[in-house]
């Protein structure tokens, strides 16, 4: 029995108002505290937030923004696309049908393994710098993930809707289509977020490698011409594109999973 | 992770074998060396020490990230989990932190550190500290409020009950996340020798890709490969031994 007389006091203080204030002074506190640092010691390598935010404002409200931002929006979401579609189709497949699973697991599991950035070399090797080897890499970095995941949730569908499908005459392919592939969808949104944040990831070091334009090639340059105030502005953009991209995915698997959601014991 | 099954080994083989007759009838681009040369290379590598001795840098650069991060993760994320007011004044700065992608952390590192080892060492534990502080976070805050109410009834004092009550409880979510972040880690560890390094595995590839040693840069990404997965293995094991106790770890549920 929950005890309901004494009250969660260990989880909460004060109005929700005043807990997320506070987290939010929190913040203007630390900023604060930089500007003050920074102008006392005025080293280069620590601007003034205040710098910092002008610099920013200057650089990305400006067509530096199609420059940048837009080359490497464009490379992460094809190769995410490509990762995704192959991904969840190939992964349902296998996951599906057990014995071609035994066959491939130990295989997928190494590939999985390998850090995505070690295949960068071969990309430029086999494809030069261009956008092409940036799309390929990203897509093999985050296919894995959504693969693998994908592939365990269709195989630990629930036996019996399994057998209530057969039994009410469903057939092979609809039951695939029907049946695992609802099912496997927590297990692939899983994959597709971590998938996520490899190509995030991905796209900022291939346009470190091999680049002439891209967010992550703007950053390093920034930093190799000690444009410091324009480095802290583009790790800024790339937060905000992060947390951006996040809160999408997030919107988009609550609204896909909403059915699962209810069903499970947990929230999650 | 499943163990090996023996299809599965025979179709590693059967690919490997299949790419060996296909290179060695020139069917594969030249930017594909037949597997028995990187085999090769990969045993020439490991007995002259040229990819030894930079793996002994790549696994203790490493391993000095992630215990960074789990020291400062798992000390935060109980202290946030545990007080409310230290979870809110926290809160918002881990959220507009976490989500800067790690690598994008790397000129900031090499800006204060240079290129050696500590900048590298610095950007693992900013990658792999997120994931086992949110776990940790997590597993403190689901702790079974009446088993915290039992050992207050019991007179245990707080500092004795996190010790006793909270941590084990929290431990099944603290080992998970610290699977996760080892993944993170090795990956982070190769991407920083890759971009800006001057030794270990990211390091070697990069160099044999730039001398046209074909053959030898497959061979460390190989064994790039086969370090990922001993690592996740040693951790997935760890995972299962340290909380045997939980009914996750006991295969009752998935």
């Amino acid at each position: 029995m929950r005890n309901a007389s004494l009250p969660a006091k260990r989880l909460y203080w004060g109005t929700p108002l005043q807990r997320n204030l506070l987290g939010i002074a929190v913040v203007l506190l630390a900023l604060v505290a930089w500007e003050l640092v920074a102008r006392a010691k005025s080293s280069i390598y620590i601007p003034p937030v205040s710098t910092i935010a002008t610099t920013f404002v200057h650089e990305w409200f400006s067509p530096q923004f199609r420059e940048h931002a837009i080359p490497s929006l464009m490379r992460m979401l094809a190769g995410y696309a490509i990762a995704s579609l192959l991904g969840v189709a190939l992964g349902v497949l296998i996951g599906a049908y057990r014995p071609l699973f035994r066959l491939l697991d130990p295989f997928l599991q190494f590939l999985r393994a390998i850090p995505p950035s070690a295949i960068i070399p071969v990309g430029i090797l086999l494809i030069g710098i261009g956008d092409a080897m940036k799309i390929v890499v990203i897509a093999f970095g985050a296919l894995w993930p959504i693969l693998v995941n994908a592939a365990d949730g269709a195989r630990n569908v629930p036996r019996e809707r399994l057998d209530t499908a057969r039994i009410f005459g469903v057939g092979k392919t609809d039951q695939l289509l029907s049946v695992t592939f609802p099912s496997a969808l927590p297990g692939i949104f899983a994959g597709l977020r971590t998938g996520l944040s490899i190509a995030f990831i991905m796209i900022v070091v291939s346009e470190m490698i091999g680049s002439t334009n891209g967010l992550g090639y703007y950053i390093l340059q920034s930093q190799r011409s000690f444009a410091i105030p324009e480095m802290y502005g583009g790790i800024v953009l790339l937060a905000i594109l992060g947390y951006t991209l996040n809160a999408a995915f997030l919107a988009v698997e609550h609204r896909v999973l909403a059915w699962h959601h209810g069903q499970s014991a947990r929230p999650v | 992770m499943q163990r090996i099954f023996p299809p599965g080994l025979l179709f590693i083989v059967g690919v490997t074998v299949l790419v060996e007759i296909l290179a060695r009838l020139g069917l594969l681009s030249s930017y594909f060396p037949p597997p028995s040369a990187i085999l090769a290379a990969l045993a020439q590598g490991l007995a002259n020490g040229e990819i030894t001795s930079q793996v002994g840098m790549t696994l203790s650069t490493f391993a000095e990230g992630l215990v960074l991060a789990s020291v400062l993760a798992i000390v935060i994320g109980v202290l946030m989990g545990a007080i409310p007011i230290v979870y809110d004044a926290l809160k918002t700065i881990v959220e507009l932190l976490r989500p800067i992608p790690s690598v994008a952390m790397i000129p900031l590192a090499i800006l204060f550190l240079g290129l050696g080892s500590p900048m590298r060492v610095a950007v693992i534990a900013y990658a792999s500290f997120w994931p086992l502080l949110i776990s940790t976070l997590y597993g403190v805050r689901a702790v079974d409020p009446v088993a915290l109410d039992t050992a207050r009834n019991f007179g245990v004092p707080p500092a004795e009950a996190l010790y006793r009550v909270t941590l084990p409880a929290a431990l099944v979510s603290i080992a998970t996340g610290l699977r996760v972040s080892a993944t993170i880690a090795l990956v982070v560890t190769v991407t920083t020798e890759l971009v800006a390094g001057n030794s270990g595995l990211g390091f070697y590839v990069s160099q044999m890709e730039q001398a046209s040693r074909l053959p030898s840069m497959y061979a460390g990404i190989l064994f790039t490969g086969v370090l990922g997965y001993l690592i996740n293995l040693i951790f997935f094991t760890l995972e299962h031994k340290i909380v045997f106790w939980s009914p996750a770890a006991r295969g009752a549920v998935q």
